[in-house]
């Protein structure tokens, strides 16, 4: 009896772990170096080992493997395009190592250190989320290597102290800053806010940060209340929403609580006037809730509509096109990151006219550009060393056109496309 | 040369576990120091698992709970006290420790699956505990500033000293586990595991004894955890408390032999060697975790009692070496 209990619990085990293990894959991004960088024999070339891990398994795959997709296009091109030629004749191309870390903690550190000191990467580039990356930056700075981040927006990592790990998303704590602002300028009456939250690292990062700004431009935050990750019966939230008076409601958190706050305050009849919500409503399948969609805002690092003038690489049309023909889908902002932190990394090497990491550290530092992505600065300030200052998050609405549903960028004006629904009921 | 007989298997653990550690001794090289980190930590906690449920036949299916709790206090003591990493592990330990002795006067009397499934809900409620706890960071958790590492010479060497501590860390677990498993109140725990009412009957006291087997399964995982999260300069609820590491943890005890010394130390290390090279192998990186459940599966199905039970059936003679 002892026995058979002992076997059939193991049995269930490995059953456990192999279910694990059927998750969808994210295409492969081992070991890459996209293109011919051949044909310039005379010319001294030199490849450059792109090191990172990639959630190829578990809770990040889709948005980590996007975020790869979007490093591989850019390589491919540049490989492509015969590299980086150097003052001294060094023609630079870039080869990929990448290993799985399975959207957890417990073996970035291991599979960084091995990036850094057995395939000798020259250059890293961060997991998918902050948490993997504050355990990935440890090791960067350790080993001395310039880490570009994507996917990885919390504020924290860059206040450690590190000097060569550099973010390209927009913190944080300025995600929802900017609907603050559009409320404020779309309609100054509106003074009771309700901040309705998921409680979740990054979730509760940003909406601290916007609490905390709402607050001083003078809003009344009537209601600051966050909810478990696997809710899906807003109801009482929303009767707390609506015995508070709020006049707006911002928060949310990931795409199936976002969506499905979004379809309830519909079906409720919620009379507010203004929601913005994280992750969900950028999402292409955002479009499914249909009606419930409409007049949803949402922040977003990257937009297809966004009509930046670069003055290094490509223009986001080109971009979209060259990511849709490559892979049969439309880029996402994980897509966009992936691909800029490639520019990103070409342009400091093309700025330092070299490969020495002192050299490619001090044009990153020094950098100031735009490109299809938006703007990119670092902040240089030994407390804050790395942190985005420069780029600015794109507030997106859902908007109709006649039956057609779409997005349209309402926030900052400069780049809006349409003017924004206002107000909701 | 009796002495030696007598501990012949601690010897023999303490060997391996010596053997396994030696490569990045010597060779120097960081990322086999990493890989074998990786390694101690699973043997640390498949050890200590085994405590409670090799000796005691008492499944828990949340153990890593005082992996976590311990990294919490840990943290906190070093990044909101300014405390050493010395007295972090020591707190985080003491705490998991006394996190067991409440929780086992409650949820021990509960036997077989009631305790596996009370178990599950305490690691739940100690995370949503943490994710609500703002003086430990809440949702967003904590993270170290880099230059905490300088007083211990810099990171370099903050990183290759945890890597000494984990060693030694593994060593007394090892001591533990095999002292426990040869004291008379390691025979209580065997006589509870084969039946706990006739224990009782025999004069084990077997409320007690769970109690202090479930404490001592505590403490080392609580110091592990508070080593762990130093090293990786953050903690987040989500990562002090995967569900899946327990289920791991099982898994490498029963792979190795339950209610052995030897046992948890070699499922670990094969179950950690074995996931590390899959996913760092061009052929099996992208399916390695449905070759590693198609392995273990193979295993459980044809030994049962796990590679040391299995060679002490095989070899009677060498079970002295083999405990």
């Amino acid at each position: 009896m002892k026995r058979s209990f002992t076997i059939l619990l193991a049995l269930v085990l490995a059953l456990s772990l192999m279910l694990a293990a059927c998750q969808p894959q994210a295409p492969a991004a081992t070991e890459t170096s996209g293109g011919e960088s051949g044909g310039e024999t005379a010319a001294k070339t030199q490849t450059l080992v792109i090191g990172f891990t990639a959630s190829q398994t578990g809770k990040y795959n889709v948005s980590s493997g996007r975020q790869v997709n979007g490093l591989n296009l850019w390589m491919k091109q540049i490989n492509d395009a015969g590299g980086i030629k150097l003052s001294d004749g060094t023609v630079v191309t870039f080869k990929a190592v990448s290993y799985d870390d399975e959207s957890n903690k417990d073996r970035v550190q291991e599979l960084y250190t091995r990036l850094a000191t057995e395939d000798n990467a020259d250059m890293l580039i961060s997991p998918y989320s902050s948490g993997l990356t504050a355990a990935a930056a440890v090791i960067a700075e350790q080993y001395g290597k310039v880490m570009l981040t994507t996917g990885a927006a919390s504020d924290a990592t860059y206040k450690q102290g590190y000097t060569k790990v550099f973010q390209m998303y927009t913190p944080a704590s300025r995600y929802l800053t900017g609907a603050v602002d559009l409320l404020a300028k779309t309609d100054p009456s509106v003074k009771k806010v309700a901040f309705v939250y998921e409680n979740s690292k990054f979730s509760t990062a940003v909406v601290e940060a916007a609490k905390d700004y709402a607050a001083d431009k003078g809003y009344d935050v009537v209601l600051y209340e966050g909810y478990d990750p696997e809710t899906t019966d807003f109801g009482p939230f929303i009767n707390k929403i609506q015995d508070a008076g709020a006049e707006a409601i911002l928060g949310g958190g990931h795409f199936q609580d976002g969506s499905a706050f979004a379809r309830q305050l519909f079906e409720k009849n919620v009379p507010v006037k203004f929601v913005t919500l994280l992750v969900a409503p950028p999402e292409p399948d955002f479009a499914d809730l249909g009606d419930a969609a409409v007049g949803i805002i949402g922040p977003s690092q990257w937009e297809p509509l966004a009509a930046f003038k670069p003055d290094f690489g490509p223009t986001g049309k080109e971009f979209e096109a060259a990511y849709m023909a490559a892979y049969n889908e439309e880029p996402s902002y994980h897509s966009a990151g992936g691909y800029a932190a490639g520019l990103v990394l070409e342009k400091a090497i093309r700025d330092a006219d070299s490969t020495d990491p002192d050299a490619i550290k001090a044009a990153l530092d020094n950098m100031d550009l735009t490109l299809f992505f938006g703007k990119i600065k670092f902040d240089t300030s030994p407390e804050a060393h790395g942190l985005q200052i420069g780029h600015s998050m794109i507030y997106i609405q859902w908007q109709k056109d006649g039956d057609t549903l779409g997005k349209q960028v309402v926030w900052p004006e400069d780049g809006a496309t349409a003017k924004v629904l206002y107000p909701l009921h | 040369m009796n002495t030696l007989k007598n501990y012949a298997g601690l010897l023999t653990s303490l060997v391996v576990v010596v053997l396994i550690a030696l490569a990045p001794i010597f060779s120097g090289n960081a990322a086999s120091r990493e890989v074998v980190f990786t390694i101690l930590r699973a043997i640390v906690l498949a050890s200590s698992l085994n405590i409670l449920l090799g000796y005691t036949g008492y499944v828990s299916f949340g153990h890593i709970v005082f992996f976590g709790f311990g990294g919490y206090v840990g943290f906190y003591l070093i990044t909101a006290q300014g405390q050493s990493l010395w007295v972090a592990m020591l707190a985080g330990g003491l705490v998991s420790g006394l996190l067991a002795y409440l929780l086992g006067k409650a949820i021990l009397r509960l036997r077989g699956a009631y305790f596996a499934l009370a178990t599950i809900g305490v690691n739940e409620a100690v995370r949503a505990f943490i994710n609500n706890f703002e003086p430990f960071g809440g949702p967003t958790g904590m993270t170290m500033n880099f230059s905490v590492y300088q007083q211990y010479g810099g990171a370099m060497q903050a990183l290759e000293m945890t890597f000494y501590i984990m060693l030694v860390l593994t060593i007394l677990v090892v001591i533990l586990s095999y002292v426990v498993r040869t004291s008379k109140f390691g025979l209580g725990l065997l006589a509870i595991r084969e039946d706990e009412d006739a224990a009782e009957v025999m004069g084990v006291v077997a409320p007690d004894a769970k109690t202090w087997a479930f404490v001592l399964s505590a403490i080392f995982p609580g110091m592990v955890g508070a080593l762990f999260f130093f090293k990786n300069g953050s903690v987040e609820p989500l990562d002090a408390f995967p569900l899946h590491t327990s289920i791991e943890m099982i898994v490498m005890v029963m792979l190795g032999g339950q209610g052995t010394v030897l046992g948890p130390i070699l499922g670990a290390a094969g179950y950690q060697r074995m996931r590390g090279l899959l996913v760092t192998s061009t052929i099996f990186k992208n399916i390695q975790l449905a070759v590693s459940g198609g392995l273990l599966l193979l295993i459980v199905l044809f030994v049962p009692a796990g590679i040391i039970g299995w060679a002490r059936q095989r070899w009677p003679k060498w079970r002295g070496v083999l405990q």
